[in-house]
């Protein structure tokens, strides 16, 4: 305990000279994305939008010292592990010059915005389409208590909480939390980067895609809502405009949807159809 | 309240360095001036630092620094205010998508001390949190398209 908190103390004092390692590299990424720049192409019916931000995303986690820095000595010394810890306080700041801009695309829509009042509303009841789709099939694939925990919503920072003090976050529940945690929190964007144009392909209005973006991530809604309005683009303004709103109501209402909505049917849910998978897998045994 | 002006200072640090990345990378990506974008982006960074000195200011909200800085720009946004003419001039000189490469540059780096946890996890997990994102989003795109088409706005 007393060496952890040594710890945390040594890295609470500024180093320059790691700041400025992580500060070029950044640069460089977001030099080297911004000259690649949007690619779309079609696959089948749909298209994929590939945004600056998602190859911002995947050459930071391949240059981290666990992967290409395991193998390249020089590369651990440019970002090592002091340096992708302070990164991670840094996404929280970078993430508000995009609060504001979305703020300001929400701000000159906000008529349209407030007449679409109730369907922003009742789609936050949408978020819990997990439990009836994700639930089943963590029992098929066997899991326990864990998929409660896995389940239960997109398991952003809210859930993890909640989930954490219900429970505790080391029971299985809390271990099922986490799993889809890491899981959004590293795949997160990409996935949602290359579903938001795609899903323009399903049908659904890109408005009501729109309003699906915002899951109370602001990358994760950045990722889905900039790839949906590349692909719609005369709609752009009135997509982000959307996002935005959904994913701040999210930020009101997603804590108390996990504790009165999500949990308790996730929990109905794993009572009722537990039972029948337990049948079903002992069987095959 | 020495401890919150050397926050004050480190905040007003990071949201300038952030703040350079985002005029260098639209200068690449969109090609739009540095200086032409230089007062927009000294707005954006300043309704960032209000956002996160109300944030630190109300913890019991639990209402996110992210939140904030839109809902403040929404206000000073809409079109019945006398501040919107102004502020959306200056803040349309910083691109939306220009903002969201220094974030998930920052994002990919932070993950990288999870990679060891995620390599423990069962890919099962992989499959069942894949199964939670489309159900999350579907069940919301659903339920608005249902909801928008009853209310005729689509």
């Amino acid at each position: 305990m007393s060496k952890e908190k040594k710890r945390s103390k040594l890295e609470m004092t500024e180093q320059p000279a790691s700041l400025v390692k992580l500060y070029l590299t950044v640069l460089v990424i977001v030099v080297i994305t911004e000259m690649i720049g949007t690619k779309t192409f079609s696959i089948g019916p749909g298209q994929v939008v590939l945004l600056p931000m998602l190859f911002a995303v995947i050459i930071g986690i391949i240059i981290t010292p666990d992967l290409l820095g395991a193998k390249i000595t020089k590369l651990r010394d440019l970002i090592s592990m002091t340096e992708v810890k302070t990164a991670g306080s840094y996404v929280m700041i970078a993430l508000l010059p995009l609060g504001v801009k979305y703020g300001t695309l929400v701000g000159p829509n906000i008529v349209q915005v407030i007449k679409s009042g109730p369907a922003f509303l009742l789609q936050e009841l949408g978020n819990l389409g997990t439990v009836f789709i994700a639930l089943p099939l963590a029992l098929f694939l066997g899991m326990g208590r864990e998929a409660v925990g896995a389940t239960a919503s997109i398991c952003r920072e809210p859930t993890l909480g909640v989930i954490g003090e219900k429970y505790g976050i080391s029971s299985p529940e809390g271990t099922g939390v986490l799993g889809t945690y890491l899981m959004g929190t590293v795949f997160g964007t990409i996935f949602f980067g290359l579903l938001g144009g795609f899903a323009v392909a399903t049908g659904l209005h890109p408005l009501a895609l729109a309003m699906a973006s915002g899951m109370g991530s602001g990358s994760m809604m950045a990722a889905a809502s900039g790839a949906l309005a590349e692909a719609v683009p005369e709609m752009k303004d009135s997509i982000l405009a959307y996002a935005a709103t959904s994913n701040m109501l999210t930020g009101v209402t997603g804590l108390y949807s996990v504790v009165f909505l999500g949990l308790p049917l996730v929990n109905f849910m794993y009572d009722k159809l537990s039972p029948v998978f337990d049948k079903r897998n002992r069987g095959e045994k | 309240m020495s401890l919150k002006l050397d926050r004050g200072f480190e905040y007003l640090k990071m949201l300038a360095v952030i703040s350079v990345m985002i005029l260098i990378g639209q200068r690449i990506g969109y090609g739009m001036q540095i200086i032409s974008s230089l007062p927009g982006m000294i707005i954006i960074a300043l309704i960032a630092f209000i956002a996160l000195v109300i944030k630190d200011s109300f913890p019991a909200l639990k209402f996110p620094a992210f939140a904030w800085a839109s809902l403040i720009a929404l206000i000073l946004s809409m079109p019945f205010m006398p501040t919107a003419e102004l502020f959306l001039k200056y803040t349309n000189q910083v691109n939306f998508l220009g903002t969201t490469t220094p974030i998930l540059a920052f994002a990919g780096i932070s993950v990288g001390n999870k990679i060891e946890d995620l390599k423990r996890l069962s890919w099962k997990v992989f499959i069942v949190a894949i199964a939670v994102f489309i159900g999350t989003f579907f069940g919301s795109a659903i339920v608005a398209q249902i909801v928008l088409k009853i209310q005729g706005i689509i």
